[in-house]
């Protein structure tokens, strides 16, 4: 008995005393909201009232280089004339075009390096970091340097290019056609974010446990439908927050593709953020412009909002 | 169902002797458990037997038929993992269809799902086919995982300790039921736990496992009444033998050469003495019997008494051993 009381004794006298509400001062709640407050002031300025500020100024005529001129309120008129342009209809079919062939290349190579080098090779962990390389390169120099390797006489690429083929090299201009710029920008963009769509799917490859394959081996299940009944599936959540996270962002891509082609040749590569960026800061159409980027925002948005329900749902099986 | 041989097994991984030379037959029908703690080579064992390790050494026959370099799906064994290792993106059925629907064997739709039927029904569990196995309760999802393996009808079930993540209600339940399931197929099975509850209660024969070798193979009676060595006397019995010095308690005749002596509670005479060399130091009260904890000396004695005993912590007892187990100074029974 004596041992449990010495014990307690001891025990009673290691442990502070409560600190009492007056040395404390703040109570927990205002502690809490001293910590988040900057955070919570920061979005305010610089994300939430800018948002707010734009769907002011796009039923506006302002002009951001006119600012004495009198502002009126136009109503619709912007989203009405975006919205029947034909110049806002191309720049959204290039982007399209963009997204989708980026993330189905991305995807399909993406998760076909990652099967390969998940198979824990001699060597995996470096081939890995080789990988990862282009990704982590700044845009301006992948659309620098790639703008050289696309050069018809001096291209790496066209010379590749008809290393394999035989074509000439000069007889073609990955980014001075309408044919081909399109892809030119597909080419250089999955090339760079390939390394990133491999490094999610990895992670969810590696995340299915190895006694599952075992069971389905003693089951009898063949490699090509251990691949299509465990693997595919398993992996799934992953290969769609990949197609996810690039979707929004080639959904906005500007920078690489204006080092590359500027929009050109003509507007054929002229992506939405393109668009936006010319009506705001050429054009200075403040009004319209802030309409447009609050139509691209709804957009993606929205398919982003209706895409997590799904992800989710798939999660969820 | 066939039987199954294991001769001179051995397998190493790295420095470490995972299992060394272990022979092992399994007849037709029958239930071998093998008992060890971790790391002491059943896994490996089982695994090997499955194809899913290949050993250093020695062969495996299931059937009159040499394994050598057969691929797991090559030989007809079903293996019950220890995790629930269910495919989590399909339903309950389809789960347990999986093994049937295999191209190599091709059985008819029809068929499969009277087998899947009739396996859930076996299991308690055909109310669940449609459920994702992700909604089942963890005793639920390991009686589907043993389910995927009697859809099969092979050769030899190999189980790899599957109640063990399992509450202890659930286990007790779920031991009862493999072993009424083992009985009605009439299935072979070569099984690993840890648990020595499990072996008892199920096995038709035990293999005793150390350091990858089998030590001592016999029915559960045989491996309880007479263990080999000090080893295995450790393996089985609540609460786990008392291992004492020869000469510390009046035992009758030992055999020459007796070192340690084991005693388990049937061993044990107590009778309550004012002037007894040992006292009660506590006594645990379990409902259906008693633990009791004596001090002797230095040395602590745990044994099971009968609820209505009148012992009480604090009073002094007399202990006598009636034919305990004997064994040499290195560990071997004697007599």
């Amino acid at each position: 008995m004596s041992n449990f009381e010495s014990l307690a004794t001891r025990a009673v006298e290691a442990t502070p005393p409560a600190l009492s509400k007056a040395v404390r001062g703040l109570s927990d709640k205002t502690i809490a909201w001293v910590f988040i407050a900057p955070t919570i002031i920061l979005l305010l300025a610089i994300n939430i009232f800018p948002l707010i500020w734009t769907i002011y100024l796009s039923f506006t005529n302002y002009a951001a280089n006119r600012p004495n001129r009198p502002i009126t309120n136009v109503g619709l008129k912007w989203y009405r004339d975006i919205l029947g342009s034909p110049e806002v209809w191309a720049a959204m079919q290039a982007t399209a075009h963009f997204v989708f062939w980026t993330i189905l290349f991305q995807t399909l190579i993406g998760f076909g390096l990652a099967y390969l080098i998940d198979r824990k090779f001699r060597g995996h962990a470096f081939w890995t970091t080789i990988i990862l390389i282009p990704m982590m390169l700044s845009p301006a120099v992948v659309g620098n340097f790639w703008k050289f390797l696309y050069q018809p006489q001096i291209g790496l690429f066209n010379y590749a290019v008809s290393f394999f083929t035989g074509i000439d090299p000069s007889s073609f201009e990955m980014l001075g056609s309408v044919k081909l710029a399109p892809w030119a920008i597909v080419i250089v963009d999955t090339w760079m974010w390939t390394p990133y769509v491999m490094l999610i799917c990895l992670a969810g490859l590696r995340s299915i446990p190895g006694y599952i394959y075992e069971a389905a081996e003693v089951d009898r299940a063949s490699k090509w439908r251990q691949f299509w009944s465990i693997t595919l599936p398993m992996a799934l959540p992953f290969i769609m927050l990949a197609v996810l996270f690039r979707g929004i962002e080639n959904f906005k891509m500007f920078d690489m593709v204006v080092l590359l082609t500027g929009g050109g040749p003509g507007s054929t590569t002229e992506l939405a953020s393109i668009t936006l960026k010319r009506q705001a800061f050429e054009a200075y159409r403040t009004g319209y412009s802030s309409a447009f980027a609050i139509i691209l925002f709804v957009a993606v948005f929205g398919l982003a909002n209706i895409y997590v329900r799904t992800l989710n749902r798939v999660k969820q099986r | 169902m066939a039987e199954v041989s294991i001769k001179n097994i051995s397998k190493r991984f790295k420095s470490v002797m995972a299992v060394s030379s272990l022979s092992l037959d399994i007849a037709d029908g029958e239930f071998v458990v093998l008992l060890g703690p971790t790391g002491a080579g059943k896994t490996t064992t089982l695994r090997l037997v499955a194809g899913l390790e290949k050993p250093d050494e020695g062969e495996i026959t299931i059937g009159g038929q040499g394994m050598a370099g057969l691929a797991p799906s090559a030989r007809d064994v079903a293996f019950v993992f220890q995790q629930y290792s269910l495919y989590p993106h399909l339903s309950v059925f389809d789960n347990l269809a999986f093994p049937l629907r295999s191209p190599a064997r091709r059985i008819p739709e029809n068929e499969v799902k009277e087998r899947v039927n009739q396996v859930a029904e076996l299991l308690r569990i055909p109310h669940k086919l449609a459920n994702r196995s992700t909604q089942l309760s963890g005793g639920e999802m390991q009686r589907v995982a043993i389910g995927r393996a009697l859809v099969r009808q092979p050769s030899i079930y190999l189980m790899d300790e599957p109640l063990s993540s399992l509450d202890a209600k659930l286990r007790a339940d779920l031991r009862l039921e493999l072993k009424r399931i083992q009985e009605e197929l009439g299935a072979t099975i070569l099984y690993v736990t840890h648990d020595q509850i499990e072996a008892m209660t199920m096995a038709n024969r035990i293999g005793v496992i150390n350091e990858g070798s089998l030590i001592q193979l016999g029915s559960p009676r045989d491996i309880y009444e007479n263990p080999q060595s000090i080893y295995v006397a450790q393996r089985l019995g609540q609460p786990q033998i008392n291992l004492l010095p020869a000469g510390l308690l009046p035992s009758g005749k030992l055999p020459a050469g007796t070192q340690t002596i084991g005693a388990r509670t049937e061993h044990f005479d107590i009778q309550k003495k004012p002037n007894g060399e040992a006292s009660v130091d506590w006594i645990e009260h379990l409902g259906d019997q008693n633990r009791l904890h004596v001090n002797l000396g230095e040395r602590r004695i745990t044994t099971l008494i009968a609820p209505d005993s009148n012992l009480k912590s604090g009073d002094r007892v007399a202990l006598k051993l009636v034919r305990p187990l004997c064994f040499s100074a290195s560990g071997e029974r004697l007599g």
